[in-house]
């Protein structure tokens, strides 16, 4: 007797997670690959900004910390989908009895982890450097918001794409031509964003809860055509089709279904 | 929930098409396949048989046509009919990094997670050949036969009705060939449809029902095992090998 949907899908995405998270504290990649990227940015955001004042560095800290966070999705995402495309294991888990929106929350899910891990890094780092990052220790809660909901955007649209371009055996420089543009609309509105955290300006929980939106928006787009791009969508015949099957049904059952 | 209990054969497809582009790759396909029942399906590649896998399994909607499991006339292949059928493709599709047992285990999980039963992991292994010493070893060590063998595995764990087998003979040794076969032949006698692609002459004589050959997208002969005369459907089977030039491994 199969479960209900949604526990389906909470189980199956937590199965998925949890095996894309040993298969990572395995072998390290994804995190190494992107710490050391982070780190090596900071270094050189401090050699090359650290000597200028307050209030030159206030309009550039939000830009650095998501421009980092744009590199390391890209180089996340496109490592995340090599190890499904190497092996095509994605194919598997489609074929198999596995809620597709659950690879979909998996992935997204590793992905947005690795990011969280580079932010940890990396806000720290900004903050240390930059006087005009002292905001980002003044204000703790508002800081972790803005980092999830930036992050969980990015990772929203990123992974629709990036399992489009797996499942269709696209290549990854694709990846990153598609990626930035899409990712565009979330990255400005979070950069938006950290400059009105770093004026402490008042409508900062207003723009939290834009952005909050906006992750709906984009988690909705992509929960819903995940499938699709990864399988195509179903024929405009499906109303043809439904109806067919209830008059096969209703002929089995031994009576007739009108047309 | 509807029809969950019943049978998802015979499966019936009727005048299925594809194209990728410009290329039309299957033209019109008419295809049944019956429990207890194993199909080949043979062509010269690029005929367009790994496509019909595809669509069988329900990772390609095709462009035109019907797909029929059992009662059901479907335009998606749903997680319950997803849950019934097994696909083991070409290549093995096996996370290397995990070992056979951890392969298959993690299967096993995600179908439990969603209500459904699945075999112990190390009977149908060892069922299928595979040492006990070989069970935890990453699959990126194995042969592609032995990584075969545990996709075959992956895929008869969940006691499947309909099993699509896209040429699982691919690099295993005669007596790989010989297990597999085999346990084709159990899958069969469970109930299971089968259809199977090779390029494997010997293997598709001994095992096959039916052989059907597809030729540039369609289905231009078809060859079914009688039950009086084993030796007409051996020379009309051979002649449609003979059409594709299959390997020749009827010793084994």
């Amino acid at each position: 007797m199969l479960h209900l949907a949604p526990v389906r899908l909470l189980r199956q995405s937590l199965l998925l997670l949890r095996s894309e998270l040993r298969q990572e504290l395995r072998d390290l990649e994804l995190v190494v690959t992107s710490t050391f990227f982070t780190l090596v940015v900071l270094g050189m955001f401090y050699l090359s900004f650290a000597a200028l004042e307050k209030k030159h560095t206030l309009p550039a800290v939000p830009g650095l910390l998501w421009l980092t966070v744009a590199f390391v999705g890209s180089i996340t995402l496109t490592r995340a989908f090599d190890r499904e495309r190497e092996a095509d294991t994605l194919r598997a888990l489609l074929a198999a009895p596995v809620e597709r929106l659950a690879i979909y929350v998996a992935k997204a899910g590793s992905t947005l982890l690795v990011l969280l891990v580079c932010c940890a890094l990396l806000v720290p780092g900004l903050a240390a450097m930059f006087p005009a990052g002292q905001a980002f220790w003044d204000m703790p809660l508002e800081t972790a918001a803005l980092v999830v909901l930036g992050c969980l955007g990015y990772v929203a649209i990123g992974t629709l794409f990036a399992a489009g371009l797996a499942g269709g055996g696209g290549k990854n420089m694709l990846l990153a031509v598609i990626l930035y543009p899409v990712t565009t609309p979330v990255l400005m509105f979070a950069l938006v964003t950290t400059r009105a955290l770093l004026d402490k300006n008042p409508n900062l929980p207003s723009l939290l809860g834009q952005m909050a939106a906006l992750d709906v928006i984009l988690l909705g787009v992509g929960a819903l055509l995940f499938e699709p791009v990864l399988v195509g969508a179903a024929p405009a015949r499906t109303a043809q089709a439904a109806r067919q099957h209830r008059r096969d049904l209703a002929r089995a059952a031994g009576r007739e279904e009108p047309r | 929930m509807s029809g969950a209990r019943q049978p998802i054969t015979p499966i019936v497809l009727r005048s299925i098409s594809q194209r990728f582009g410009r290329k039309v790759v299957l033209r019109g396909v008419d295809l049944e396949l019956r429990a207890r029942s194993i199909t080949g399906l043979v062509g010269a590649n690029g005929a367009g048989k790994t496509t019909l896998f595809l669509i069988l399994a329900g990772l390609l909607q095709p462009d035109g046509g019907e797909r029929r499991y059992g009662e059901r006339v479907v335009a998606d292949i749903d997680l319950e009919l997803r849950a019934r059928l097994a696909y083991v493709a070409h290549a093995p599709q096996l996370y290397p990094g995990l070992g056979a047992r951890a392969n298959l285990e993690l299967f096993a999980e995600l179908r439990r997670a969603a209500g459904l039963s699945s075999r112990p992991a190390d009977d149908v292994l060892r069922g299928l050949g595979l040492p006990a010493e070989a069970l935890d070893r990453p699959v990126s060590t194995f042969s592609r036969g032995m990584a075969q063998r545990v996709a075959l595995a992956r895929a008869v764990a969940g006691d499947p009705e309909l099993l699509l087998l896209d040429e699982p003979f691919t690099a295993l040794d005669a007596r790989g060939r010989a297990q597999l076969a085999g346990a084709l032949l159990a899958e069969r006698d469970r109930g299971a449809a089968i259809l199977l692609s090779s390029h494997d002459q010997g293997t598709l004589l001994r095992v096959c029902d039916r052989l059907v050959l597809l030729e540039a997208g369609a289905i231009v002969r078809e060859v079914e095992r009688g039950g009086d005369d084993p030796a007409g459907f051996a020379a009309r089977a051979s002649e449609v090998l003979g059409a594709v030039g299959l390997d020749d491994h009827a010793a084994a």
